[in-house]
C-alpha cells in the first residue's frame, strides 16, 4: 500500500492536468490552429475534441469526460451571432447554463468546467485560455472523479 | 358549467355513496362517463384487501362501481399505466399523477385531448410495504386483521376485524420513519389545479361532512365530465357555501406551508456533495427500475442512460445516474416512485430533487403543471 501512496505523491509533484476541450469546427478549432501557426506558447495539457458545432455538445459528453479522467472540460464555440449554423451557439449558451447548474449541484468546482467563445483568428486568446485554465487546475489538483490508474 | 366554478356533490346511488370515502362522487362520475360513451375505459383501484389495492384499466361499469375508492396506502403511478396505449380514458389522479400525465402528454405518449383527468386532493400517500411493516412494529397488529383505515385530525387510524380502533398521530409515525412517503412530506401540490376537475373532501361543511365531495372545474373537459354525470343521473350537485370555500383555501395553505417546512428540513445545504452522491450511488446494481417507473421518462428501451449499464468500466460514479441527473434536473416532478422501487434502497428521489429544486427555481419552470416546454427547447432565433 505504501508504494501506491508514494506513487500518488510523486505524481502530484510534476503533475500535468488533462484538459478536454470541445472545439467547434468553424471557430475555436480554427483558433487552436492559428495558435499553433502564430507560435503562441501553451502547455500541452489540452486534448481537443472537434465537433461540427458547439450546439452538438450534449451535457453527458462533459460528464463522461470527467468520469474518463479529465481534470477540466472546456466548451468553446463561435462568438454569439457568428454561428456557422445560424443559432447553434445560442442553444449552447442556454444548455451550458443548465449544465453549469447541474455540475455545481454535483459538487464539481467551477474552474473545472468553463465556457469561452473563440473565433478562428483569435489564436492568442486560445493559447492564453489554455494557459490560464492549466494554472487554475494545477492549483486545484487532480479531479476527484478521476478513475484509479489514470494519470 | 364553466371553468373556475365550484360545486359540492355526491352519488345518487346509495351503496356507492355509503361505501365511497366522501359521497362516491368520483366513482359515479367515472361510471357515468363510461356509460354515456364519453370514454372507452377508466382506471380504478381494485381491492386486494382492506387497505391495499392495485390500479386496473377497465370498461366494465360494475367493476368501477365496486372499486376500492380512495386508499392511503397505494402504489402510484398512473401516468405510465396509460402511456402509449392510445386510449380514450378517464382516470382519478393525485397531484403527482396529474403532473406525470401532462409530462407524458408533452412527450407525445398520451393524447391529452382524449384523457379526462379527475384530480384528487392529496395530503400524501404511503408505501404498501412500509405500511405492512408499520402495522406490525407500531400498531402491533397483523396486516391480515385490518378491516379499515382512515385519517382523522392528524391521526392514522386502523380498525381491526374485532372492531378495535388503533390510532397513532402521523407526526409520531413519521418521526420513526413510517407514515407518508418522504416525497409526499415535502410535496407542495395538495390541490391539483392542473387537472381537468379537482375533487376532494376539503371544503365540505355541515351535515355533508364525509358524505359529499368538493369539486372545482379547471377546464372545459372537466365541465363536460361533470355535466355528463349530472345528466346521466349518477350524481347530484349544489353550490358550496362561502365558509366551505374559505376552509378549503385555508387547509390548502396550511398543508403547503407544512410541505415547505419539510423541504427545508430535508434539503439542508451540504459541503462535500460530490462525495455524498458517490457514496449514495455506490450500491447501484444497474437494474434500471428507477427509469422504468419514472413518469417523466418516455425514452423506451433504447435510451441514453441505459447505454451506460454494465460497461465494466472503472468510473468513480455511475454514468447512468449522471445522465438521469441531467435529464431530471428540469423534468423531475418528485413523485417518489424511484425511491419506492429501488432494490438497494438508494434514496433516489432525494438525490434527484437536490438537482431539481434549485434548477427548476432558477429556470422558473415547473414541470407537469401546464404544457409549457423546458426553457432551453424554446430557443427563438430573434432573441
Amino acid at each position: 500500500m505504501s508504494g501506491v501512496a508514494g506513487q500518488t505523491a510523486a505524481k502530484t509533484d510534476g503533475w500535468e492536468p488533462k484538459i478536454v476541450a470541445f472545439c467547434c469546427n468553424w471557430c475555436s478549432y480554427g483558433g487552436a490552429d492559428s495558435a499553433g501557426m502564430g507560435r503562441f506558447q501553451q502547455p500541452a495539457s489540452a486534448r481537443i475534441i472537434r465537433v461540427m458545432c458547439s450546439g452538438r455538445i450534449d451535457p453527458l459528453h462533459v460528464f463522461n469526460a470527467f468520469l474518463e479522467g479529465a481534470d477540466a472540460v472546456l466548451v468553446t464555440g463561435c462568438h454569439i451571432g457568428d454561428c456557422h449554423y445560424v443559432n447553434g451557439n445560442d442553444k449552447t449558451k442556454i444548455k451550458y447554463k443548465y449544465l453549469e447548474n447541474v455540475a455545481h449541484e454535483l459538487g464539481i468546482e467551477k474552474e473545472r468546467l468553463q465556457l469561452n467563445w473563440i473565433s478562428a483568428s483569435e489564436g492568442e486568446k486560445f493559447a492564453n485560455f489554455i494557459r490560464d485554465v492549466t494554472a487554475q487546475i494545477k492549483k486545484l489538483g487532480p479531479s476527484p472523479l478521476k478513475p484509479e490508474g489514470v494519470a | 358549467m364553466e371553468k373556475g366554478e365550484m360545486y359540492v356533490g355526491w352519488s345518487t346511488k346509495d351503496d356507492v355513496r355509503k361505501r365511497g370515502g366522501s359521497g362516491g362522487l368520483v366513482t359515479s362520475m367515472l361510471a357515468a362517463a363510461l356509460e354515456k360513451k364519453l370514454v372507452d375505459a377508466v382506471v380504478v383501484l381494485k381491492k386486494i384487501n382492506e387497505f391495499e389495492a392495485v390500479p386496473i384499466i377497465t370498461s366494465d361499469i360494475n367493476e368501477v362501481l365496486n372499486s376500492a375508492g380512495s386508499l392511503h396506502s397505494v402504489p402510484s403511478h398512473f401516468a405510465k399505466l396509460i402511456a402509449n396505449k392510445n386510449l380514450k380514458v378517464a382516470l382519478p389522479a393525485k397531484g403527482c399523477d396529474v403532473r406525470g400525465i401532462i409530462e407524458q402528454g408533452k412527450r407525445n405518449a398520451i393524447n391529452l385531448e382524449n384523457t379526462f383527468i379527475v384530480g384528487l386532493n392529496c395530503g400524501g400517500s404511503m408505501h404498501p410495504v412500509v405500511t405492512r411493516e408499520m402495522l406490525e412494529v407500531m400498531y402491533k397488529i397483523k396486516p391480515e386483521d385490518v378491516h379499515g383505515e382512515e385519517i382523522e385530525k392528524g391521526k392514522l387510524i386502523f380498525e381491526t376485524k374485532d372492531g378495535k380502533k388503533n390510532a397513532i398521530t402521523i407526526d409520531e409515525l413519521e418521526e420513526k420513519g413510517y407514515g407518508r412517503r418522504e416525497s409526499c412530506r415535502y410535496c407542495t401540490i395538495k390541490i391539483p389545479t392542473n387537472s381537468d376537475i379537482a375533487c376532494g373532501n376539503w371544503g365540505v361543511t355541515g351535515d355533508l361532512v364525509g358524505k359529499a365531495t368538493f369539486v372545482e372545474i379547471n377546464s372545459e373537459k372537466g365541465a363536460r365530465l361533470l355535466q355528463n354525470a349530472v345528466d346521466a343521473g349518477y350524481i347530484q350537485i349544489q353550490k358550496p357555501d362561502e365558509k366551505g370555500v374559505a376552509m378549503r383555501a385555508k387547509i390548502k395553505g396550511v398543508m403547503e406551508g407544512l410541505g415547505q417546512k419539510w423541504k427545508e428540513k430535508i434539503f439542508v445545504p451540504m459541503d462535500n456533495r460530490l462525495e455524498y452522491f458517490r457514496k449514495e450511488l455506490e450500491h447501484c446494481i444497474d437494474c434500471g427500475a428507477c427509469k422504468t417507473v419514472c413518469p417523466t421518462c418516455s425514452c423506451g428501451d433504447v435510451s441514453k442512460c441505459t447505454e451506460y449499464h454494465s460497461r465494466g468500466d472503472a468510473y468513480k460514479m455511475s454514468m447512468y445516474h449522471l445522465v438521469r441527473f441531467l435529464h431530471l434536473g428540469d423534468a423531475c416532478i418528485g413523485c417518489g416512485q424511484c425511491s419506492d422501487v429501488c432494490p438497494v434502497d438508494i434514496p433516489l428521489t432525494r438525490l434527484y430533487r437536490r438537482f431539481a429544486n434549485p434548477i427548476q427555481q432558477e429556470l422558473k419552470y415547473e414541470p407537469g403543471m401546464d404544457m409549457q416546454k423546458p426553457p432551453y427547447f424554446e430557443v427563438k432565433l430573434n432573441e
